[in-house]
């Protein structure tokens, strides 16, 4: 134990060197320093730097019945005339979780031709992706002479639910950072859920906003006949045509299946019309700008709306065919909200809607001060700690002060080297590892003066001290670490905080404590060489 | 010259007042609990639900403003934050349905329970920014909870808890054996149990960051425990002969210079926390401070005296020879 031979010193002392070199941006400013050197400050969570975090969920039930919604377009399509088998006539309707085919033509025998529109149905149910061979991702199972009912088994629904999670998160980050430079953090948690972390944003509004839509992006041709929009208003809607209105352009009676959808959009950006107000730029892809080529081409002087999320942003004349495939919708706009809605539009369509559960906002002047009132609180606890040890122990006590400012300082290192970050509750974790860190030394102490008492020489005492007292504190540190490590895996937000840095802590401290306050004691013994050891 | 703040040598029978301090803490543990039970805690927003808005106390924004020009079931507070400023602390549950427009009242009964409290939050916000002409960086925090995540955070802390728990039981078990096992486990409900019924009692506000103050204090606990266990193996591999209470005895009195140093150290470093560490560092502080007292104690005298009782390793003396970690000295 009190053997220091050279390479444990240059291991120490690396160790040392290693530590500080990568705290230090953490407490002082590097841009003049050399670029060889660490430059990245501890990742601070939100509660200490300021900034809006954000929990949602999307739910399963509702991802269901999107999937089964868009599935039931593909059994309408199976269940239609080919050119060998005839229409199978029937109602689909999705209802939750469930949708139901119902048959409406029976043959002359009074059957209804279930058994066919089973097999058809089939042809278009694909297989379970990365599911056990055989695996279909709908259940078809007649439930009436006339009824066919299509359910998600629950495999096929957790797929779902994963695909719409990945697939949320994606369209998440491209409406609230749509350049990719600000520093959000986005992480799934559970299978349904998002945790949306943004520093120095100071409005959680405005985020929640841009999250609601669905996000819904459709080209519409506009039927402009005064006689069947003033019937629809009256209630009566031509059928194929529904009625939508719009803030600038009122009601309007458009055509149901869109010309342009939200994947025919390749990108969506705010410019400014000619009169320097803000409008939205957007750029169809090849397929959507052919596609928007014939519409235009068959409906000129005719009017097509751009609706987002069923709601009519702008219905321009369509006065010549459109080649090339941009698009723009001026309006009455503020730059924010054309930012925000052209982030909306190419980001895509939601897959199910966000439900916000949990939102914590801290100012960024209140996270400043806690950062302040932070280092003020670790330096003057330090300082009367580092008092009390030194009245106590002199030297030894001052060596054990050093080390425990190195403790602070290397777990601030891995905090760094591990990508972590410090919250709240995580300093809590450093407070309870200083605790145990200036415990160990003390331990290690009172042992040594135990064993002068009792007659040893100052080496035997030493060495008595740090080999008895190294049991015990590797006992508590185990034991903590222990905890610290169920709190990791099982716990979420502020007592996973606390975890790392005790954690981390548990490590370094016994590091500092033992190996570092020992070779310490070891160099001054061997320069002084006393008969007694003053503690 | 050096400061010896514990004599060397003391020899308090400890284990005389055994019975006192057991009583003592029965009396605590019972008293904490017909709390809770009554009383209960003064659960914040992280766990009651509903939101909880800060702003700087200005001559317009003053806590009887607030409370008379903003509808709803506010509770509107003050308290003092960073550098003496005052704060108007607005906190809320869900409101009433009138308030949240006619969009609410469409929604389904399911969509209005996963709203509201995200719904209320937002008017309410709305509602201070225009009566007062606020930005947003004139809101310095704003904390809003659902009623399922918070239900969540509760049992899903509750539960690491329990298994960090089990975990430390299993260890102790395997490095000592079970009656210091359950006797560390026993301080460790004793202190948390202590500390929740000063929480109830004191209706200080019990949110993510006291929970955070609970683990410090279960660690200090258990730091505390072990370290005095430690000792009581020794001394007992060391006088085979001496009785479980006297082992018990010269253990805690041979520890105690070091137990009051380290308490001592520690509750001057939680100090500087709770005056220089700021509003957000206070209440875990406070729950700290009232640990580390509630830890030593419990270490002394409450999880030896469970250790005496149960211990059949403490009181006959095992025929092992003391190995542990001491070579080499003559």
């Amino acid at each position: 134990m009190l053997q220091f031979p050279p390479w444990k010193i240059f291991l120490v002392l690396a160790v040392i060197v290693w530590g500080t070199l990568m705290a230090l941006p953490s407490v002082a400013n590097m841009s003049g320093a050399p670029s060889w050197l660490p430059q990245k400050p501890v990742n601070l969570g939100l509660d200490l730097r300021g900034g809006v975090y954000l929990e949602m969920e999307i739910r399963p039930e509702e991802v269901i019945e999107g999937r089964l919604a868009v599935f039931s377009r593909d059994v309408r399509s199976a269940l239609a005339p080919t050119d060998t088998l005839g229409r199978v006539a029937h109602l689909a309707e999705v209802k939750g979780r469930v949708m139901t085919v119902k048959l409406t033509k029976a043959d002359a025998a009074g059957n209804f031709p279930v058994a066919d529109a089973i097999a058809r149905i089939n042809k278009v149910n694909g297989p379970l992706e990365g599911g056990l061979a055989g695996g279909k991702m709908f259940d078809v199972a007649q439930t009436g002479p006339d009824t066919v009912s299509i359910t998600v088994p629950a495999n096929s629904e957790s797929l779902m639910v994963a695909d719409a999670l990945a697939k949320t998160e994606t369209i998440v980050a491209r409406r609230v950072d749509p350049d990719g430079v600000a520093e959000i953090s986005l992480t799934p948690s559970g299978s349904n859920r998002l945790i949306l972390e943004a520093p120095g944003e100071p409005n959680p509004q405005r985020l929640k906003d841009l999250l609601n839509r669905d996000g819904r992006m459709t080209f519409n041709i506009v039927d402009d006949s005064p006689s069947s929009l003033a019937a629809a208003q009256a209630g009566v809607v031509k059928p194929g045509y529904t009625l939508l209105s719009g803030p600038t352009t009122g009601p309007l009676l458009v055509r149901s299946i869109p010309e342009i959808v939200g994947s025919d959009i390749a990108n969506a950006s705010q410019g400014n019309d000619e009169a320097n107000r803000p409008q939205i730029n957007f750029r169809l892809n090849s397929n959507g700008a052919r596609k928007f080529f014939e519409t235009t081409s068959q409906n000129t002087n005719k009017r097509f709306a751009i609706v987002l999320d069923d709601v009519v942003m702008s219905a321009p004349n369509i006065n010549e065919p459109i080649a090339g495939g941009n698009v723009r919708i001026t309006g009455d706009f503020t730059i924010e909200e054309a930012q925000d809605l052209a982030a909306i539009i190419s980001a895509g369509e939601m897959p199910a809607k966000v439900q916000f559960l949990d939102q914590r906002v801290v100012s960024s002047t209140l996270g400043e001060d806690s950062i302040e009132a932070g280092y003020t609180a670790a330096i003057v606890g330090l300082l009367f700690v580092g008092v009390l040890m030194v009245l106590a122990y002199g030297l030894q006590g001052l060596f054990a002060v050093i080390s425990l400012a190195l403790n602070i300082v290397l777990v601030f290192a891995c905090l760094v080297l591990m990508n972590a970050t410090l919250t709240l509750p995580g300093i809590g974790g450093i407070v309870l590892t200083l605790g145990m860190s200036v415990d160990a030394n003390v331990l290690v102490f009172e042992r040594i003066r135990e064993e002068q008492r009792s007659g040893r020489s100052a080496w035997t005492a030493v060495q008595a001290g740090y080999e008895r007292a190294f049991a015990t504190i590797m006992d508590a540190n185990i034991t903590l670490l222990f905890a610290a490590a169920v709190l990791y895996v099982m716990g979420s937000g502020p007592v996973k905080g606390f975890a790392v840095t005790l954690a981390l802590g548990n490590i370094t401290s016994v590091f500092t404590s033992v190996i570092v306050t020992c070779m310490l004691t070891v160099f001054w013994m061997k320069l002084t060489k006393p008969k007694r050891f003053a503690i | 010259m050096l400061i010896r703040y514990w004599p060397a040598e003391t020899n308090i029978p400890f284990m005389k007042f055994n019975t006192a301090g057991v009583a003592l803490s029965i009396l605590m543990i019972v008293g904490s609990i017909f709390l809770l039970a009554t009383r209960g805690l003064n659960l914040g927003v992280d766990f009651a639900g509903g939101s909880l808005i800060e702003l700087a106390e200005t001559d317009t924004v003053t806590v009887s403003d607030v409370r008379s020009r903003i509808p709803g079931g506010l509770t509107v507070n003050s308290a003092t934050g960073s550098d003496d400023k005052r704060l108007v602390v607005v906190r809320f549950g869900e409101l009433d349905e009138s308030l949240l427009g006619p969009e609410f009242a469409a929604l389904s009964e399911d969509e209005k329970a996963a709203r509201a409290s995200s719904l209320s939050n937002s008017f309410i916000v709305s509602e201070l920014k225009r009566e007062f002409n606020l930005t947003d960086n004139d809101i310095l925090r704003n904390d809003s909870v659902g009623a399922k995540v918070s239900e969540e955070l509760f049992w899903e802390s509750l539960l690491a808890l329990g298994v960090a728990t089990l975990f430390m039981l299993l260890y102790i078990a395997f490095r000592y054996s079970w009656s210091y096992a359950v006797g560390g486990i026993a301080a460790l409900l004793h202190d948390t149990i202590g500390t929740l019924g000063l929480f109830s009692l004191l209706q200080i506000e019990f949110d993510l960051t006291t929970v955070a103050a609970l683990l410090t204090i279960i660690g200090y606990s258990m730091n505390d425990s072990v370290v005095v266990f430690d000792r009581m193996r020794e001394v007992r591999r060391k006088y085979k002969q001496m009785s479980g209470s006297d082992v018990i005895n010269l253990a805690t009195n041979q520890t105690l210079s070091r137990t009051f140093l380290t308490a001592g150290a520690v509750f001057i470093a939680v100090l500087a926390m709770l005056f220089f560490g700021g509003p957000v560092l206070k209440g875990m502080s406070v729950a700290m401070l009232w640990g580390i007292f509630i830890g030593t104690y419990s270490s002394i005298f409450f999880a030896s005296a469970i250790v005496l009782a149960l211990g059949t390793e403490v009181n006959k003396p095992s025929d092992e020879i003391d190995v542990t970690g001491f070579r080499g000295v003559p």
